[in-house]
């Protein structure tokens, strides 16, 4: 029975690539991110492994919210005085200061240098080569206050060299420093993309505003040292909130912190991988169908000659095995070098990793057999199951492949499914559960696969018509063919139905999300300008203080503000506190109080909460909340009054008084907000952005150029999760191609009847066309629906989070509708030549 | 030589009858549009012989072998392989009947395409997971002349190479019963003689029994005994039949 199984997959080759392309796809992007994060974890933990070789220990200041994780952790500067102290107990060879804080360079060009999310780092240079994790390449080491070293990934794409001047962007005012030294980060030329800018530790210390403070202490044992013993003679030494611990978990907390990140990175490329594959399943299920049915008699032949029903399920299903293993294998293949093309895509966006193989874990294979044999199969059990439906009388009489399943029976299945998906959905996006929406969106999917056979046979002869009546008998001829078997045509249509539907979703979804956030702006902030500094990836905005004080003094500008923000404990949870000065509050800021008072109340150090907060922590004005700040500890504040949510300040809000009296001071507001006595002028714009000349990091934006901002980095998203939506959609349409080859072969006798009869082949070639029209305008109409339904469930669940309009975007829906019919057509082509091309003798010989 | 296999039929078994038919009635659609198909037949094939059932087109002569074989399922009446009723079996009992007890020779062949003419032949050996008993095998590709058309598939291979590679698969697992459905209706007559002088053969040689469906009165003249049917009755036998003999009967009924 197995040899039949693989005989008969050797004579379909064709069919048989065609089907696999669509599991070779999904796997491939599976294992593809798979190989990518695992080398890109591989490496960081390596690196962080060879720069923290040599320290046995470091002592720094104790995590304040330890919940925020280890490596992003606030801790606070240690007392210089430490150093003296822990050089003194026994055994420490070698103790070291640093400090660190912001600092990014200037293009020669005048341009901020950016990092595309690294972050830009700025820190003392250490005098022991030993405990630096930075490594001189040319030059030496920054020796007086004017003089600095930097990364070599940057030095080469900006053609710096030792001796040149560099201009620097710092927490304060702008300076230029000399370079007097090139360093790699161990044995990178940076870290994954960050800039690095270390000077002597004096001046980094003034630089980063940590006069006669530390951020850590690097300390060398004597080799012949008790580790443990000069760990607890370190410990005996340091006052509390200081904490010593090794070498090896700062390390491992440094790439911890990295490879969470790279796994969020991760999941989100393999969810996307899995609808890939979801799609895929479809596209085998229909071909599964499709060939069992023209397999018919040899299957019943089987029957006859002693085959039970068992083996030919199992013949089915082997089939369906055989392929998953070996697209499977393909797509894996496939996946190590996709994997390998885009580390080197990385490394044309600047982001130069240090030198190390491709990370191949058989985790990966596994996983890449698992999910790509695993969607094969399962994908054939409904097909297999037909099989085993067919009598062996099939094999003498005609036996016409009966729609055995009653539309009543399939109606109250789908109906069943479609429901229960619809519920899980529900509950997901009230709860909020992802896994559950997924499940339930998985459901409603397949429900709505089952419930298309329906609607398929009137909808392709509604939509088949204008075709009928444009093309004449090839268009009235496509029309009945995919009205002939309005299971396949349901089939066919559902994977390119799923692919539109989720599109459809994300456009509903992000057209409000957009709508939202636009609106948001303009309800929140009433300021003329706006000045922002793009992200740096680290945790300081690049805000410096110096261009607060810069656009102070530009005439016509009569209030400046300084947004602040910070980490603090409320109520045992970690938030994010937002302050303003109470006095700029009308002029900036539009709050809109459903409680208590708002200037006063920040004023006088008290919170402001939003209504969200205070609906689910059940709080009103005059309650009194703990709280724990990093720098003072704990305490506890007033609720001064409740505020309906604003996009710009979050949920918490105090005033700038009681906000720099917790926060240290070098904290950088994320914000600066202008009101100017013109408004939003040229002149002014002019006059604030020349200012600002000094700090060409920061962006400058009128409330409109915001909203536009914000909009666009929306969209940019949304084209982001088009792009990875396009590989299901392209997996939807080699399954509409897979249908119409099965299709043309099937019918090859009845294509040379035409051909014999007087038509051309041009007529053939429209008369597939016109089937393959209707199959995807079918599907994505189906999607379109389907999709618009999700989005607008999705937006709407997410109401308390900030979207307050549900838009549905017409025009774009319609373009998706355009765009599938055209890529239907595209999908026609080749199968559209094939019939076109059969002989006319040869195909009336065929039965 | 042991082909003459002694136990091809079970001991408890009554020992002349291989196959009957009791009282067998098969129609088709109801009320008015009712067709009988069979009309209430009986009949009894015996073992070791070569049965030919004749009669007009329509006369119900495949559905009386469909009917018999199990393949169809009869609307009233019973129908019994050695003492073995088929009505009763479900579908794995029916799946072990035609392993172990019938076989089956089509007018199309009906080969597996993607299958070479020996995996074919032993097809229905492999099924069962079973040793292919390779004497056997040799002896019928022998004897059948296509033991050097093992290699190829069925398209190519003849017309009557193909029937013939089809005749080794019936006889492979040495059934009881072989339901021949005009078995030399896609052949040309050189190409007929030469498969019934070997179904022939194989009734005399080793005793196996054949019901042969055919409309060819030289084909039915090869068989040991004719039945005759009109309408889904019986109307008639033969035993030793000349092919004038069964020309004279299948005129007189009108065909």
């Amino acid at each position: 029975m197995w040899r039949i199984t693989v005989k008969g997959l050797r004579g379909h080759k064709l069919r048989l690539a065609l089907t696999a392309l669509a599991i070779v796809l999904g796997v491939t992007f599976v294992t593809g991110t798979l190989v990518l994060t695992d080398t890109l974890n591989n490496t960081f933990t390596t690196l962080f492994g060879q720069v923290y070789q040599n320290i046995n220990f470091e002592v720094r200041g104790v995590a304040a919210f330890p919940a925020s994780g280890a490596a992003g952790a606030i801790r606070k500067p240690l007392p210089e005085s430490i150093l003296a102290a822990v050089k003194a107990v026994p055994g420490v060879e070698v103790a070291d200061g640093g400090v660190s804080g912001y600092a990014q360079f200037i293009a020669p060009n005048g341009k901020a240098i950016t990092t595309g999310g690294a972050p830009t780092i700025g820190s003392s240079y250490s005098a022991d080569r030993r405990l630096s994790s930075l490594r001189l390449v040319a030059g030496k080491p920054p020796s007086t206050s004017t003089q600095v070293v930097m990364d070599q990934g940057t030095a080469r794409k900006y053609h710096f060299s030792v001796g040149n001047q560099v201009r620097i962007l710092l927490p304060g005012s702008p300076q230029t420093f000399t370079l007097s030294g090139i360093v790699g980060f161990g044995t990178a030329d940076n870290l994954a993309g960050a800039t690095i800018a270390a000077f002597n530790l004096p001046t980094a210390q003034r630089l980063f505003g940590e006069l006669g403070h530390l951020n850590t202490i690097d300390v060398i044992t004597t080799p012949d040292a008790n580790k443990t013993a000069v760990e607890h003679g370190i410990a005996a030494v340091l006052p509390a909130g200081v904490e010593v611990v090794t070498g090896q978990t700062v390390a491992a907390e440094q790439s911890s912190a990295i490879n969470q990140s790279l796994g969020f990175f991760s999941t989100a490329l393999l969810v996307f991988a899995l609808i890939s594959l979801f799609v895929g399943g479809f596209t085998i299920f229909n071909t599964f169908s499709i060939t069992v049915g023209q397999r018919t008699r040899e299957l019943a032949l089987l029957r006859i000659v002693g085959a039970s029903r068992r083996q030919v399920f199992r013949s089915v299903l082997f089939e369906a095995l055989l392929l998953g293993v070996g697209a499977s294998l393909v797509g894996i293949g496939l996946g190590v070098l996709t994997a390998s093309g885009l580390e080197t895509l990385l490394k044309a966006f600047g982001i130069t990793l240090p030198s190390g193989s491709l990370v191949f874990q058989s985790r990966t294979v596994f996983a890449g057999l698992l999910v790509g044999v695993g969607v094969t199969v399962v994908s054939a059990i409904s097909p297999a199951r037909q099989a085993v439906k067919i009598p062996p009388i099939a094999a003498i009489s005609t036996y016409e492949v009966a729609q055995r399943e009653s539309s009543a029976r399939r109606l109250t299945i789908g109906t069943v499914i479609g429901v229960a998906g619809i519920g899980v959905l529900a509950v997901g996006l009230s709860q909020p559960a992802i896994q559950l929406v997924g499940i339930g969106a998985v459901g409603l999917f397949i429900a709505v696969g089952i419930l298309a056979p329906v609607i398929a046979r009137p909808a392709s002869s509604v939509l088949g018509r204008p075709l009928a009546r444009i093309l004449g008998v090839s268009g009235r001829l496509g029309r009945e063919n995919s009205m002939r078997s309005p299971r396949r045509t349901a089939q066919t249509s559902a994977a390119l139905m799923v692919g539109l539907a989720l599109v459809s979703t994300i456009a509903v979804f992000g057209a409000s999300l957009s709508k939202s956030a636009t609106g948001t702006v303009s309800d929140a902030v009433s300021a003329d300008y706006i000045i922002t500094a793009p992200a740096t990836g680290g945790s300081d905005t690049g805000l410096s203080l110096g261009a607060t004080e810069a656009v102070a003094a530009v005439p016509g500008v009569t209030r400046v503000t300084n947004v602040n923000s910070g980490q603090f404990e409320i109520s045992r949870s970690l938030a994010t506190l937002s302050s303003l000065a109470p006095s700029d509050l009308s002029s900036t800021v539009i709050l809109n109080m459903t409680s208590g008072a708002s200037a006063k109340s920040l004023a006088e150090g008290m919170l402001l909460i939003d209504t969200t907060t205070a609906n689910t922590n059940h709080l009103s004005v005059g309650s009194v909340v703990p709280v724990t700040f990093a720098e003072t500890g704990p305490t506890s504040m007033r609720i001064g009054g409740i505020f309906k949510p604003n996009a710009l300040l979050g949920s918490y809000l105090t005033g700038s008084g009681f906000f720099h009296a917790h926060f240290a001071a070098t904290t950088f507001p994320v914000a600066v907000l202008l009101a100017t006595s013109t408004g939003a002028t040229a002149p002014t714009s002019a006059a604030v952005k020349a200012a600002l000349r000094d700090y060409p990091n920061l962006t400058v934006q009128t409330r409109a150029a915001f909203e536009k901002t914000q909009q666009a980095s929306i969209d940019q998203l949304l084209g982001l999760v088009y792009a990875l939506l396009a590989l299901a959609i392209l997996i939807a349409l080699i399954g509409i191609v897979n249908t119409l080859m099965l299709s043309v072969f099937e019918r090859t006798h009845e294509i040379g009847l035409l051909r014999a009869v007087g038509m051309r082949r041009r007529q053939i070639r429209a008369m597939i066309r016109s089937e393959a029209l209707i199959l995807s305008v079918f599907g994505a109409l189906i999607g379109v629906v389907v999709g618009t339904g999700l989005g607008v469930a999705l937006a709407d669940s997410l109401k308390q989070q900030g979207i307050t309009d549900i838009v549905i975007p017409f025009t774009n829906l319609v373009i998706f509708l355009v765009l599938a019919a055209l890529l239907g057509l595209v999908a026609a082509t080749w199968p559209a030549r094939r019939a076109a091309r059969l002989n006319v003798l040869e195909a009336i010989a065929t039965e | 030589m042991t082909l003459t296999d002694p136990n091809t039929f079970n001991a408890n078994e009554s020992p002349a009858l291989m196959a009957r038919a009791v009282d067998l009635v098969k129609s088709y659609g109801s009320g008015e549009a009712e067709v009988r198909a069979l009309n209430g037949i009986n009949v009894e094939f015996a073992r070791g012989q070569l049965t030919a059932v004749m009669g007009p087109s329509g006369s119900g002569k495949s559905t009386l072998m469909h009917c018999m074989a199990g393949l169809d399922v009869p609307t009233s009446g019973r129908t019994f392989i050695g003492d073995q009723e088929i009505g009763t079996l479900d579908d794995s009992g029916l799946t072990q009947m035609r392993r172990d007890r019938v076989g089956f020779i089509f007018q199309s062949f009906n080969l597996v395409p993607t299958l070479s003419a020996a995996e074919n032949i032993t097809l229905p050996v492999d099924l069962t997971g079973r040793k292919v008993d390779q004497v056997w095998f040799d002896f019928l590709v022998d004897q059948l002349g296509i033991k050097d058309r093992l290699t190829h598939r069925p398209a190519e291979l003849s017309g009557g190479q193909q029937q013939r590679a089809a005749c080794a698969r019936a006889l492979i697992s040495r059934p009881d019963l072989i339901f021949a459905d005009e078995p030399t209706g896609n052949l040309d007559s050189n190409a007929s003689a030469e498969l019934l002088t070997f179904l022939r053969r194989s009734v005399t040689e080793f005793h196996q029994s054949i019901v042969m469906v055919t409309h060819d009165p030289r084909a039915a003249a090869f068989a040991d005994r004719v039945v005759f049917l009109a309408d889904g009755t019986l109307v008639g036998e033969l035993h030793e039949p000349t092919a004038d003999a069964v020309l004279e009967q299948m005129k007189q009924l009108g065909a």
